[in-house]
């Protein structure tokens, strides 16, 4: 093919294909050669982006006087991907762990058209990144979900929950999930309840960077996590994640207490309250806690999931009203309150009218760590004559998750309560110790 | 001959992607410990270098400065592209005439030798096609890009290398000619004319390692050879023409394989270990209490062809060993330097026979402790030799302090870029170009032929100043009074060793410091021969110009004090006086100076001590 005459050659050369080789004539007479590249979402206006042969990309601006010519297509940019070994090494006599991937950065990878990062959809894509991940024994790999944890909703926590105990039944030691970050920590929250009896662990896993740069904390998390889910002491719901800023050093967080804590650090993943359960260092398993002991039957879903629950944070300026609208349609709803647990007194004529209509509400702190308290000052003492649940040290969205699951079990407002406050997997503690607090 | 050169100038703006400041520090607040692997890029193949660098499986720890902050340590995204930093680099690319991109699009650079806490560096091309006259010739400027400069490397020990963060992420303006450039010296000339152009913005770092240089050489016949972060410019021209020495060495080296029909060799390590278990001298020695084993590679053809012909310093035997290096060996000792280093006649023929060779054939000799490396290290010998018979290989190098440069890692190719998402693209739109064209700074040119006619410096003297960057505190200084010579040496000469000093300890000597030492000076406070002394302890954290002359030892000495001095010094010469009379005058001053010298001006010491003679010779009745 040959040039464009055109006058304004914008709309054809916005056209071309991805890699089409091109010769562009800027208005000074300089001649830009190079591949099309996919337009960035924040590309500005009329910007035409080009792969020179350096390797540098560039963006040209496209009006009248500039010409073109089309070059020959190039060999495809795309190489063929390698087709994962059909006979991968595994080592004798270790226990196979299944892998279930939902998506989020662990198993992502940048995507060029948009310029953001999408998950990867196969067992291949995924053994692509992470070739020796069935290094020290097998791990299958299912792909469950394929989307950003922000776009994870309570209906995916029943299928996911079902995917692990279909893992164990098919013989697999443990269950890794690798999850984006973002909504790790509710997941995590979700699976201990929904199952409640494991026969090994079930350990969730992400990264706070993606695998296609050299410095992912993916492939180390991923290491640390299968070596756990091939332990013998645990028979719960955990996640593992850095420590610290190093690769050598990894957290061990119970499912019910753990939440992200940092935007964009790789240690990242808390237990506010008390701690990491344990850590991995240098591949040795170090308990601070003991875990929950594997349970000798097999795992069964302690399903359903009844979504018509609802979290709110409150602060100083919250409508009452806007308040009372959010909750009128929820069959309960948690507040993260102030300090000991507390909302401004205003707040308690509608969560009179919403006890009375038979809404559960619940009470936890936005401090995140420690436990709310209602009877120190009198807007909690007022809180509890409403009607409000106290819920200890609970996480609130750890609550929030619970009383999806309590409401999904129970039909009595009194029961729902009382399932509430009765401390399951872990995610209420009676005792708080000095040294745990981090 | 060809040669091309990048200049990679570090810029004082302000970090490039975070907002921490471009400075050194030596408190180290805290280490992290990574490990990279090579990730595929956009079209999912790995760059070889990178490829190369992953092999090596190391761990790399990282020192955290005040100087650095989440971002260095990778545990933050990138923020925005330093405006003050685009400026420059546009200013440099108008000042160039360069072609600037309609939009600026940031790249990642794959890098895995821990340099990046990320793994890659990022980068972004500016402009394009510039031109710079240098002595009459036009060298045509392919790129301007403005990048990450790495993180510092502190420490190395087997299978961990150190890096301290306070480099990383200092902006680094790179300017890359086509390769035009025809010797050495003109490398050299072409590097100076760039340094005083990016100089002349005022917005650039000084001192040591603050400006480096890549050189591409190619010899004629040969193949283009990157040279790697050339610091000193006076070695730009014996780097370039080492190259090209080396280059020719080795079309003379395929000239000679090809006539032999040699074939790439095999690269099969052979154990003759037994052969050398009664040795007890030279590298291949067995010592207590060690285990290792004695590999040999088979080189057939290669006779004669690793040692240096007559008159050169190069050797292929020397490239072979480089890439042993490469992988951690100590080193190899090869067919060509043997017998010798312990290993005799007898074991050489032992060798020869149990490989099998015929008299044109080489072989080189391995000892290394772990097997799985040896044959790691035979095969990329193997791979080193049959790229002898092809002519050159393309490598980058590393220049060594002795001229010579060593080869560091296959050249990456294109595969190595891809886009960095998370920083957007930049728009650079007409109106922000006429922007740049108002600041654009004075040409190193107009700038040299301006200082020469209005202070009337010699043309030397305003080279040096032009090319260090100094003509603005030149002028400042000038301007207020300050004997223009003196100001141009104290610049160019006595300053830069001592903002070493302060580039260390933070101190910075500003151009108003400068002129208090000056005024101080001038006002009798300290000779002139102080000012270095004072700067120096100025440099090293003095409050202030009279605690820096009194840490010099150098206020306070007054007449009485002087007086003392110079009798003291003629008593203790008498019998010199006596000997040599009004010759022994020099000798004498000598010993004076060495008291007072920067305390007080050397011509009133002279005319004291003159005086001193001659009333001890009356007195001696001479």
């Amino acid at each position: 093919m040959t040039g464009s005459r055109a006058e304004d050659p914008w709309a054809e050369l916005r056209a071309l294909p991805m890699g089409q080789g091109v010769e562009i004539t800027d208005a000074e007479g300089r001649r830009w050669v190079g591949t099309v590249i996919p337009h960035h979402e924040l590309s500005g206006d009329r910007i035409l982006q080009l792969k020179l042969e350096s390797g540098y990309n560039v963006g040209l601006r496209i009006g009248p006087g500039i010409s073109y010519r089309l070059q020959p297509r190039p060999a495809p940019t795309l190489a063929p991907r390698e087709p994962p070994p059909a006979d991968r090494p595994r080592a004798r006599g270790a226990q196979s762990v299944t892998l279930l991937t939902t998506g989020g950065t662990i198993a992502s990878r940048v995507d060029y058209e948009t310029g953001g990062v999408r998950p990867v959809k196969s067992e291949s894509e995924l053994f692509e990144f992470y070739p020796d991940l069935d290094a020290d024994g097998p791990v299958h790999a299912l792909p469950v979900f394929d989307r950003l944890s922000e776009n994870i909703v309570p209906e995916d926590w029943p299928i996911l929950a079902e995917a692990v105990r279909g893992s164990f039944a098919a013989g697999s030691h443990g269950v890794v999930i690798a999850h984006g970050t973002d909504t790790l920590g509710f997941t995590a929250a979700a699976l201990s309840y929904l199952l409640p009896r494991l026969p090994g662990p079930v350990v969730l896993v992400g990264a706070q960077r993606s695998p296609d740069r050299p410095s992912s904390d993916g492939r180390s998390n991923l290491r640390a996590a299968i070596r756990l889910a091939r332990s013998s002491e645990v028979g719960e719901v955990v996640a593992v994640m850095h420590a610290g800023l190093s690769d050598d050093r990894f957290a061990i967080h119970r499912g019910t207490r753990v939440r992200k804590m940092h935007a964009t650090r790789r240690d990242a993943f808390h237990s506010p309250t008390d701690g990491p359960l344990g850590y991995i260092d240098e591949g040795a398993v170090h308990w601070r806690r003991p875990p929950i002991a594997p349970h000798p039957g097999p795992a069964v879903v302690d399903g359903p999931l009844d979504p018509r629950g609802a979290l709110l944070w409150f602060y100083p300026g919250l409508s009452p009203a806007q308040a009372e609208g959010f909750a009128h349609d929820r069959k309960g709803i948690v507040l993260a309150g102030t300090g000991l647990g507390h909302v401004a007194a205003t707040h308690l004529d509608w969560i009179r009218r919403a006890v009375d209509r038979g809404t559960v509400v619940a009470m936890t702190s936005q401090c995140l760590a420690g436990a709310v308290d209602p009877y120190v000052y009198a807007t909690g003492r007022d809180l509890v004559r409403a009607g409000v649940t106290y819920l200890g040290d609970m996480l609130p969205e750890t609550a929030y998750v619970k009383l999806l699951w309590a409401l999904g079990h129970e039909r009595d407002v009194e029961a729902v309560r009382r399932r509430l406050a009765t401390p399951t997997g872990g995610d209420l503690s009676e005792r708080r110790l000095p040294e745990e607090f981090e | 001959m060809r040669a091309g050169l990048e200049v990679h100038q570090q810029l004082r703006t302000g970090k490039l992607f975070c907002r921490c400041p471009c400075e050194f520090s030596e408190t180290v607040t805290g280490t992290f410990v990574r490990r990279l692997i090579a990730a595929s890029g956009e079209d999912r193949s790995i760059d070889p270098a990178a490829r190369f660098q992953a092999s090596r499986d190391l761990l790399y720890r990282y020192e955290v400065t005040p100087t650095s902050c989440l971002v260095e340590a990778d545990e933050e995204p990138p923020h925005p592209l330093d405006p003050n930093a685009l400026e420059t680099a546009l200013i440099v690319s108008r000042m160039l005439g360069a072609r600037v991109v309609d939009e600026v699009e940031i790249m990642r650079k794959i890098v895995v030798d821990g340099s990046n806490t990320s793994g890659f560096q990022r980068t972004a091309l500016i402009a394009v096609d510039g031109v710079l006259e240098v002595d009459g010739r036009r060298i045509s400027i392919d790129s301007i890009s403005l990048e990450e400069d790495a993180a510092r490397k502190t420490a190395e020990a087997p299978g961990e290398v150190t890096y301290r963060l306070d480099r990383l992420g200092i902006p680094l303006l790179e300017i890359a000619t086509a390769p035009e450039i025809t010797s050495g010296r003109e490398a050299r000339a072409v590097a100076e004319e760039i340094g005083a152009l990016v100089r002349a913005t005022d917005r650039v770092r000084r001192g040591i390692g603050s400006i480096r240089e890549d050189l591409n050489v190619s010899a004629d016949g040969g193949r283009r050879i990157e040279i790697k972060g050339v610091q000193e410019l006076r070695s730009i021209e014996q780097y370039v023409e080492g190259e090209v020495e080396r280059q020719n060495l080795l079309l003379r080296i395929r000239e000679t394989l090809r006539q032999r029909k040699a074939k790439p060799p095999a690269g099969d390590p052979v154990d003759l270990t037994d052969l050398f278990e009664s040795m007890t001298e030279g590298p291949l020695a067995a010592r207590a209490g060690r285990a290792r084993r004695i590999f040999a590679v088979a080189l057939p053809g290669f006779a004669g062809l690793l040692r240096s012909p007559p008159g050169s310093s190069e050797r292929l035997g020397r490239e072979l060993a480089d890439y042993a290096r490469a992988f951690g060996l100590a080193g190899l000792l090869h067919s060509d330097e043997l017998p010798g280093y312990g290993v005799d006649e007898g074991r050489v023929a032992d060798v020869r026979s149990r490989l099998g060779l015929a008299p044109e054939d080489a072989f080189v000799l391995l000892a290394d402790a772990s097997e799985a490396r040896s044959r790691a290290v035979a095969e990329s010998i193997a791979r080193r030799a049959a790229q002898a018979i092809e002519g050159i290989p393309g490598e980058t190098r590393d220049p060594l302090p002795d001229g010579r440069t060593r080869y560091s890692r296959p050249i990456p190719g294109r595969h190595r870029m891809y886009p960095e998402t998370d920083v957007p693209p930049i728009p650079i739109r007409p109106a922000d170009l006429a922007r740049i064209d108002t600041m654009l700074p004075e040409r190193p040119s107009e700038l040299r032929s301006r200082l020469a006619h209005d202070y009337r410096l010699p043309d030397d003297l305003v080279r040096q100043l032009v090319a260090a960057g100094e003509a603005a505190r030149f002028e400042l200084l000038a301007k207020r009074g300050h004997p223009a010579t003196l100001v141009a040496r104290l610049l160019t000469q006595d300053l830069p060793p001592i903002e070493r000093v302060s580039a260390s300890t933070g101190a910075e000597l500003s151009g108003e410091m400068l002129d208090a030492v000056l005024r101080a000076s001038e006002r009798g406070l300290f000779a002139k021969e102080g000012i270095p002394a004072v700067l120096r302890e100025l440099a090293g954290g003095a409050r202030d110009v009279a605690a820096a002359a009194e840490r010099a030892g150098l206020s306070g000495l007054g007449d009485d004090e002087l007086e003392r001095v110079v009798r003291e010094v003629v008593g203790r010469n008498r019998a010199l006086l006596a000997e040599r009379g009004e010759e022994a005058f020099q000798p004498l001053m000598g010993d004076v100076m060495k008291v007072v010298r920067g305390r007080r001006d050397g011509q009133e010491v002279a005319q004291r001590l003159r005086r001193a003679i001659e009333q001890a010779r009356a007195g001696m009745g001479a």
